[in-house]
C-alpha cells in the first residue's frame, strides 16, 4: 500500500467515524420522541459506517469490503432522503403557496446539512474504490 | 464507477428530481389571486343552519339563485365565488387531509356522476378544519379532519365515508366570499374610534356573558351555540381586571358593577389561608398566578372607588411578597393542606406576580411591594453572557414588559427595555406579512407556515408590545425605533379588528347576539372563552390610554 493510499484510507475512516458520531448524537441524543422511521435509517447508516472507520483505521483485511458496504448504504438512503425531503417541501410548497423566507431557509438548510455527508462523502468513496480496483495490483 | 458515469448518474437523479418537483408542484398548486371563474356556491342559512345551497355557473343565473328561499326575515344568502382548483392525488384520507390549508380550501368531491361541495363555511360550521393525528409518537397536524368531513360528505350523497373515500374523486379549491366576515381592516383603519369601539364591544360581551353570582359564562362556541361546563379561576380573575379597567378608563358605570361582581365573586368565594396570608385559588394547592390577577383586579376596582377591595389587596400582596425568593425568583405553589410553600416554576406566574406588585404599590404606598417588584423585574430579564441562544429564544411571557411599563417612572430597569425591546424585535420577526400570507393574516403571529394564526397570542404579545413602546416614547428612543414598533403594533391590532365579532359570521352562528363583541380563537375555532377578549381588548385598552385618551373624542 502506498502511502498516499494510505492517508486516503485514514481520512475515509475519519471522517466515516466522525459522520457516524454526528448521526448518533444527533438523532439519539438531540432528537425527541424516539420514532423508528428515522431512528431504523440513522442507526443502519451510523452502523455500517462506524464498521468501515474501525475496518479503515485498523488497516484490517475486510476494510474495503466495509468501506464499499457502508458507501453504498449511505447513499442509497442519503439520495432517498434528499429527494423525499426535496419532493416534501414542493409538495408543501404548492399546498400552501408562498408560506416565506423561514420556512424556506429551514428547508434549504437541512438538505444542505444531509447532502456533505449522505451524498458526497460515499460519492468519493465509492469513486476511490472504484479507481483502486481498475488499478493493477502487485 | 468512474467520474463521467458518476457525473452522468447525478445528472439524471437531479433531472427526474426536479421533473417529479415541478409536476407535483403545478399539480396541487391553486392560484388564489385569479379573478373568479366561478362555479359560484350560493347557500342560504337560517339560525346558522344551511337551509338551501344552488351551484350555478354563470353570472345571469348568480343574480336570481336562491332568490325566495333567502327572503325570509333572518335568512341570509352567501356566495363563494370558486377561483381556482386542483386535484388530490389518491384515496387516502392522509392526503386530503395534507392536500387543505385550513381556513381558505374547500373540499369538491365528485361520486357516482353526483358532486358536492364542502366549501370554507361548510368547514368551519363543522369546525372541521385543522385536526392534529398521532403517527407513532409524533403529532401530525392536518388541514382539515378527513374522518370528520367525509361522514358529513357521505350522508350527504347516501353513501358509506369508506366508500366514498375509495370511489371519490377529490378535488380543493379557493374561494372569495361575499361574506363580511372576517372584515376588512388595515392598520390606517386603526382609530381612536375604532379602537374604542373595539374595547367597549369586547367589554359587553363578558358583562353581557355574566351569570347572577358574578361568574361568567365560562367559553361559548359560535358555531353550535353551546357553552363549556368547565371554568377556570385565573382567567375569571384576568378578566374582572380587564372589565375593571375598562371601566375606569372610559368611565363605564355598567361596567364597573360587572367588575365589582366579578371581583366579589372571587373574594367571597375563592379566597384561602395560605399560612398568615389570604390567597386566592381552590382546592389543597393554590398558585400564585390566580392570587396575583385577582390582586390586579382588585386594584383596579380600588381605582374605582370600591374600597372593600383595599383589604384583600393588601392581603394578597402580602402573600405573594412572601412567596418571592431572594433572588427575585417566586415560589409558584403553595399547597393549602401542609401549609407550606412549593418553590417549583411555571410560565407566566413570576411575571404575573411582579406586575400585580407593581399595581399594588400605587395603592399601599409600601415600598416593600415596590422593591419586591423590581427584584422581580430584574430576575425576569436577567439572560447569561454565557449563553449565546439567550437572545434567540423566546417564550410567549408578556407580563414582564407590562411590569417594565408599571415601574418605568419609579424604579426605571433600561436592561429591562432592551429584554422587551429584543423580544419585539422576534416577534416582527413572526408576524405574518401580505404578500406572501393571506390578507386576512396581515399583522398576526405565526404559528408555523401551515397553521391559520391565533388571536390571543397574537393579542398577548400586544400587551406587551404596547408596554414596550410606552417606555420607547418615555425613555426618549430614537423615532425611528418607535415608528417600526408602532407599525408592528398598529398591524397586528388590525388582525384582531378583523376577527372580532362585531357581528361575526352570523350566518353561521345560531345566537350572534351572545357572542357580539366576543374574540375568538381563529379564523377556524370560533369559540370564545373569557380570556380571548380579556387579552385582545386589553391590549386595545392600553394603546387607547397610550395614544388617545387625552384626546377629545
Amino acid at each position: 500500500m502506498t502511502g498516499n493510499e494510505s492517508r486516503v484510507r485514514v481520512a475515509f475512516g475519519v471522517l466515516n467515524a466522525l459522520s457516524a458520531s454526528v448521526l448518533l448524537v444527533g438523532v439519539f441524543g438531540v432528537v425527541q420522541p424516539r420514532f423508528w422511521a428515522l431512528d431504523a435509517p440513522a442507526a443502519i447508516i451510523a452502523l455500517v459506517e462506524l464498521v468501515s472507520a474501525v475496518g479503515l483505521l485498523a488497516k484490517l483485511p475486510w476494510a474495503e469490503r466495509a468501506l464499499s458496504i457502508a458507501a453504498w448504504v449511505t447513499f442509497v438512503l442519503g439520495m432517498l432522503i434528499v429527494s423525499l425531503v426535496l419532493l416534501t417541501i414542493t409538495f408543501l410548497r404548492g399546498i400552501h403557496g408562498d408560506y416565506g423566507l423561514a420556512a424556506l431557509a429551514v428547508s434549504s438548510l437541512i438538505i444542505a446539512l444531509l447532502v456533505p455527508y449522505t451524498v458526497v462523502l460515499p460519492a468519493l468513496e465509492l469513486l476511490w474504490l472504484k479507481r483502486r480496483r481498475a488499478e493493477p495490483r502487485p | 464507477m468512474t467520474w463521467r458515469t458518476f457525473l452522468r448518474l447525478l445528472a439524471i437523479w437531479i433531472g427526474c428530481l426536479v421533473f417529479c418537483a415541478l409536476s407535483i408542484f403545478f399539480s396541487v398548486r391553486i392560484d388564489r389571486s385569479r379573478v373568479a371563474p366561478g362555479p359560484y356556491v350560493v347557500t342560504v342559512w337560517e339560525r346558522g343552519q344551511r337551509s338551501a345551497r344552488q351551484v350555478v355557473n354563470g353570472e345571469q343565473e348568480l343574480t336570481h339563485a336562491l332568490e325566495a328561499e333567502s327572503a325570509p326575515r333572518g335568512a341570509q344568502r352567501i356566495v363563494e365565488r370558486i377561483v381556482d382548483s386542483a386535484p388530490i392525488f389518491g384515496h387516502s384520507w392522509l392526503m386530503i387531509g395534507l392536500s387543505m390549508v385550513p381556513g381558505q380550501d374547500g373540499l369538491f368531491v365528485e361520486f357516482d356522476g353526483r358532486t358536492r361541495y364542502m366549501t370554507p363555511d361548510d368547514l368551519r360550521k363543522l369546525e372541521a378544519y385543522e385536526h392534529t393525528i398521532p403517527i407513532g409518537p409524533l403529532s401530525l397536524i392536518l388541514g382539515i379532519d378527513v374522518s370528520r368531513v367525509l361522514g358529513a360528505l357521505a350522508r350527504e350523497l347516501a353513501t358509506d365515508p369508506d366508500e366514498l373515500l375509495r370511489r371519490g374523486r377529490f378535488r380543493r379549491f379557493a374561494v372569495v366570499s361575499d361574506a363580511p366576515y372576517p372584515r376588512k381592516v388595515s392598520e390606517l383603519e386603526i382609530t381612536a374610534a375604532t379602537v374604542k369601539d373595539s374595547i367597549q364591544g369586547a367589554a359587553r360581551y363578558l358583562v353581557r356573558n355574566q351569570q347572577h353570582d358574578g361568574s361568567f359564562r365560562y367559553e361559548l362556541n359560535a358555531m353550535s351555540g353551546g357553552e363549556s361546563e368547565v371554568y377556570n379561576y385565573p382567567r375569571h380573575a384576568g378578566a374582572t381586571y380587564f372589565l375593571a379597567r375598562t371601566a375606569n378608563q372610559l368611565r363605564d358605570e355598567r361596567v364597573l358593577r360587572a367588575a365589582e361582581r366579578a371581583g366579589s365573586f372571587m373574594k367571597d368565594r375563592t379566597t384561602l389561608q395560605c399560612g398568615s396570608h389570604a390567597c386566592v385559588g381552590t382546592g389543597d394547592r393554590v398558585d400564585i398566578g390566580s392570587s396575583s390577577l385577582a390582586l390586579l383586579a382588585y386594584v383596579e376596582l380600588l381605582e374605582g372607588g370600591l374600597e372593600a377591595f383595599r383589604a384583600p389587596a393588601l392581603q394578597l400582596a402580602a402573600f405573594l411578597r412572601s412567596q418571592q425568593r431572594p433572588d427575585g425568583e417566586f415560589k409558584h405553589f403553595y399547597n393549602v393542606a401542609e401549609q407550606r410553600a412549593i418553590d417549583a416554576q411555571v410560565e407566566y406566574y413570576t411575571g404575573e406576580a411582579t406586575f400585580a406588585l407593581s399595581r399594588v404599590q400605587r395603592v399601599s404606598r409600601d415600598p416593600n411591594d415596590l422593591e419586591a417588584a423590581r427584584r422581580g423585574l430584574s430576575f425576569l430579564v436577567a439572560r447569561s453572557p454565557w449563553f449565546l441562544g439567550s437572545h434567540y429564544f423566546w417564550g410567549a411571557e408578556h407580563w414582564t414588559c407590562q411590569a417594565l411599563a408599571d415601574l418605568w417612572q419609579r424604579a426605571p430597569d433600561r436592561v429591562a427595555l432592551q429584554f422587551c425591546l429584543d423580544w419585539q424585535a422576534v416577534n416582527r420577526n413572526l408576524q405574518f406579512e401580505a404578500p406572501p400570507a393571506p390578507t386576512t393574516h396581515d399583522g398576526s403571529i405565526s404559528r408555523g407556515p401551515f397553521m391559520a394564526p391565533r388571536l390571543t397570542p397574537t393579542a398577548s404579545r400586544l400587551e406587551a408590545a404596547v408596554a414596550t413602546l410606552e417606555v420607547a416614547y418615555a425613555a426618549g428612543l430614537p423615532p425611528a425605533q418607535i415608528d417600526v414598533l408602532e407599525h408592528q403594533v398598529k398591524r397586528a391590532f388590525a388582525f384582531l379588528l378583523r376577527y372580532q365579532f362585531s357581528p361575526g359570521p352570523t350566518h353561521l352562528m345560531p345566537k350572534p347576539r351572545a357572542l357580539e363583541g366576543g374574540f375568538p380563537g381563529s379564523s377556524i375555532d370560533l369559540h370564545v372563552r373569557i380570556d380571548y377578549p380579556q387579552h385582545a381588548a386589553g391590549a386595545l385598552l392600553r394603546y387607547w390610554e397610550l395614544a388617545y385618551a387625552g384626546e377629545p373624542h
